[in-house]
């Protein structure tokens, strides 16, 4: 897709304080549940022996702010029987909730846990890239809600030119699976995907 | 797991049991009427195609359970391109149909013999589509739990087991109330036909548990090789759900193989009284550790990233 687009983080700015998450769910008015952007928080490191006493070493701690990636590939477009889930021009991967059974599969489907049951209304909820404020020429509210200025948007080509395309920090999946449209600047302590060597601290959280 | 989820338990056990059923009451009525003749395996397998319907229309209506928002449920045809589900559930509609079409012309004796059999034969073969697509939903990248070749071979197992055992229980109900009637002119011939099937449903059910015994170890350990998600299932399965697991093992083993052996042994004596209460007994067993397996199914599964 020529004009897709994409989110970027800079994970070297994240402080882990989740203020884009709370911009989103306060903008979008999410109920409780529902959060379509989350920061995973990634922790590491060991004791090594260091003559009578074991000091901790290579302690570390990332974050991963996350939302709908989406997708050039979306799984969740290939399984929804109800072909309520459609992908705009820009790329934008939408759900019609007045299409929506709520059936779950697409919530199986996503390695990223984008799309998430809302079960007061009993359909899916997702990550819309806050649409109706692009295409009013506002910036989505997880960027402007972003204390530390860490996270962008903008077309995908023009965002991997600037900072790569490394698109699968760990916990995040391989990244060939769905062909996440989003770039992470790593940090030093960045693990990649499938590493055993960092631990999620929040999962009840996701 | 969520309630929502409770539902495909009963969905995918119910509609998987019907179409094993029906597929394996064609096979009896083949032999019944080679056996004996047309009037002999109508008699002895009518009934129990009539029983088929209740069962899978409450599976049917099960599955609507599962959905957040059932007055959408006509769209769920919608994506036969790309998605499984919808494929299921079309699958599952024409199985439903053209067996109820089959019912009701084999009931009535409507139409001749040969194209009641084509009706059936379709049927039967939409019956395997349903099943075959049920485990292709689960066949997800992000789901190593399902996405294995023990899925498929899981569900077809489940379909011939239960439906076997079922039809076992169908048939001594049918040959007692065949006892009962006035006309008791062909009970020999009935009860000689019962007696051979029972047979081939014990060995059936005893081979079908081989299968199980022989996937599931392949299974655990295919997990234990497999990414963080494989190995949080594998973990569940062995510690959380630990005690299910093992009462799940014990039960089909129990109701397949023991109970199944006994059918065989009685079967094979003609014990009429014995094999009726141990076909009773193989299916109830099999039927709770199939529930048992298919929770867990349900239960074990986590998606791989966040």
């Amino acid at each position: 897709m020529a004009n897709q687009l994409g989110f970027y983080v800079d994970m070297s700015r994240c402080t882990g304080c989740k203020a884009c998450q709370v911009s989103c769910k306060t903008v979008n008015q999410l109920p409780l549940g529902v959060t379509w952007r989350r920061v995973v928080e990634v922790d590491g490191g060991e004791w090594i022996q260091d003559g009578e006493q074991y000091v901790p070493s290579n302690v570390f701690a990332y974050f991963v702010s996350a939302a709908c990636m989406h997708c050039e590939n979306p799984l969740c477009i290939q399984v929804c029987p109800a072909a309520a889930i459609t992908k705009r021009d820009d790329g934008i991967v939408l759900i019609d909730q007045d299409k929506c059974i709520g059936c779950r599969y697409c919530e199986w489907a996503c390695p990223y846990g984008a799309p998430q049951f809302d079960a007061d209304r009993g359909v899916m909820s997702k990550c819309h890239f806050c649409y109706e404020r692009i295409d009013g020429g506002e910036k989505p509210a997880c960027v402007e809600g972003c204390t530390y200025r860490a996270i962008d948007f903008g077309p995908l080509d023009e965002l991997r030119a600037k900072y790569g395309d490394f698109a699968s920090p760990a916990p995040l999946p391989e990244a060939s699976i769905t062909s996440p449209s989003i770039v992470y600047s790593p940090t030093s302590h960045t693990l990649a995907e499938g590493s055993p060597m960092g631990e999620v601290m929040n999962r009840e959280e996701l | 797991m969520n309630t929502q989820e409770l539902a495909l338990v009963f969905y995918t056990i119910l509609v998987q049991m019907s179409v094993g059923a029906f597929v394996i009451l064609g096979f009896v009525h083949l032999y019944a009427e080679r056996k004996s003749d047309q009037k002999n395996a109508d008699e002895m397998s009518d009934r129990a195609l009539l029983a088929i319907g209740p069962v899978v229309v409450l599976g049917v209506l099960a599955s609507l359970f599962h959905l957040g928002n059932p007055a959408n449920a006509f769209r769920a045809v919608s994506n036969l391109g790309t998605s499984w589900l919808s494929r299921e559930i079309l699958f599952t509609l024409l199985f439903v149909g053209t067996g109820a079409v089959f019912a009701v012309l084999q009931w009535r004796k409507i139409g001749s013999f040969r194209l009641r059999q084509m009706i059936a034969l379709a049927a039967a073969v939409l019956g395997v589509a349903v099943v075959y697509s049920m485990s292709s939903i689960y066949q997800l990248t992000s789901q190593p739990a399902w996405d294995s070749l023990a899925t498929p071979i899981n569900f077809f197992s489940t379909a011939f087991l239960l439906g076997a055992l079922v039809l076992g229980v169908a048939f001594v109900i049918n040959y007692s109330y065949l006892q009962g009637k006035k006309d008791r002119a062909n009970i020999d011939i009935q009860s000689e036909m019962l007696r051979k099937v029972l047979q081939w449903i014990a060995l059936s059910s005893i081979a079908l548990l081989g299968l199980q015994l022989v996937v599931m170890p392949l299974f655990v350990s295919q997990l234990s090789a497999g990414n963080a998600a494989a190995l949080e299932s594998a973990g569940k399965l062995t510690s959380e759900y630990g005690w299910i697991f093992a009462v799940r093992l014990v039960l089909v083993a129990l109701g397949a193989g023991v109970f199944g052996l006994f059918l065989y042994r009685n079967a094979l004596l003609n014990n009429q009284r014995m094999m009726a209460n141990y076909a009773f007994v193989a299916f109830a067993l099999v039927l709770v550790a199939e529930l048992l397996g298919r929770y867990l199914f349900y239960a074990m599964h986590v998606r791989i990233g966040i």
